[in-house]
């Protein structure tokens, strides 16, 4: 089935606004999660004063909501031009990064919250969050110019 | 030579337009800007609004996003500052581009308005047994207006010239819309 879709037939190929509205959803999404991943990973860092864990709480749902908004623009935002995406480098690097973001960010970021650490610990771990997630966004931009 | 034409022949940023990567780190940190803080400006809204945080009181969630959201607010001013005056000629024209300004400023009106009303005013909101309808209206104002101006941000990069509305989808994908935006002025073999 893969080996014979033609992208000129899908809709978003045949209107002006389809395409950029639908970025504007993706962005839209993903500053959901990772705005709210970020919420916590600054608290992580020694910044605020509420507890992570609490953070986390009541952030995580909307976490949920924004990768569920993302998950479900960026695979119609690759149907759009497939095999370009799937040749580009800066498309695969952000796969992989995103990748070792969500099992990261529902592993080791998740039980370091919960089971709470030292604030050496901690501050690795937020570090290296907002590290993973920055990179997914520069693999996305960098698909127009690799 | 144009108004526009002078800013963007100004060294540095002459420079930083015909830079391969430079340009595009930029709008990188522009977006990951986005990413970080503006999911805090969701939240901050979304509590005014009732649905999340609500555990917390109103006050808790202001002050403790607060200053963070104005560091990444100056970050993201300074950012586009340079992708939009590095690209002057190519932005002056672009209504997109002026759409967003206005809406910008627009933000500054919702701060005059709502900052005595709600922002500086949290300790009375959350005396009240159900949020006040400035709250409310307070977060759905902010939620519109920087949905509206993410949206115009982005098609910025869609508006062809003047005469064209937008491209033909068929012929371009995001792609090409970004690599046209940000190309010009470049040499001409890319």
């Amino acid at each position: 089935m893969f080996l014979v879709y033609d992208p000129t037939t899908n809709p978003l190929n045949n209107n002006d606004w389809a395409f950029p509205l639908l970025e504007c959803i993706h962005i839209a999404g993903f500053t959901l999660s990772i705005g709210t991943i970020a919420i916590v990973d600054f608290r992580l860092l020694g910044l605020g004063t509420q507890k992570p864990v609490q953070l986390l709480k009541e952030t995580a749902p909307w976490t949920l909501v924004g990768l569920v908004i993302m998950l479900i623009s960026g695979p119609l935002i690759f149907s759009s031009d497939p095999y370009m995406y799937l040749g580009n480098y800066s498309f695969r690097f952000k796969m992989v990064a995103l990748l070792v973001a969500i099992l990261y960010n529902y592993t080791v970021h998740r039980k370091v919250v919960l089971a709470g650490a030292s604030p050496g610990v901690n501050k690795l771990v937020g570090a290296l969050s907002l590290a993973l997630w920055v990179s997914v966004v520069a693999g996305g931009l960098f698909i127009a110019f690799v | 030579m144009s108004i526009a034409e002078s800013i963007q022949s100004i060294g540095f940023l002459t420079a930083f337009r015909e830079s391969a990567m430079v340009y595009p780190i930029v709008m990188t940190t522009h977006l990951s800007c986005i990413a970080v803080f503006g999911g805090m400006i969701l939240m901050t809204d979304l509590r005014l609004l009732g649905v999340a945080m609500t555990d917390r009181t109103v006050t808790d969630v202001v002050n403790q996003f607060r200053w963070w959201k104005r560091v990444g607010f100056c970050i993201m001013v300074t950012m586009g500052s340079l992708l939009a005056s590095s690209e002057a000629v190519k932005y002056s024209p672009n209504p997109y581009f002026w759409a967003k300004m206005s809406l910008l400023s627009l933000v500054a009106v919702h701060a005059a308005i709502f900052r005595p009303l709600v922002y500086n005013n949290t300790a009375a909101i959350d005396k009240e047994r159900t949020l006040p309808a400035r709250a409310r209206l307070a977060g759905a104002l902010s939620i519109m207006l920087w949905l509206s101006i993410l949206t115009m941000g982005r098609m910025i990069g869609y508006w062809d010239g003047p005469g064209s509305p937008s491209k033909p989808a068929a012929q371009n994908s995001h792609t090409a819309a970004v690599v046209q935006l940000a190309t010009v002025g470049r040499a001409p073999s890319r």
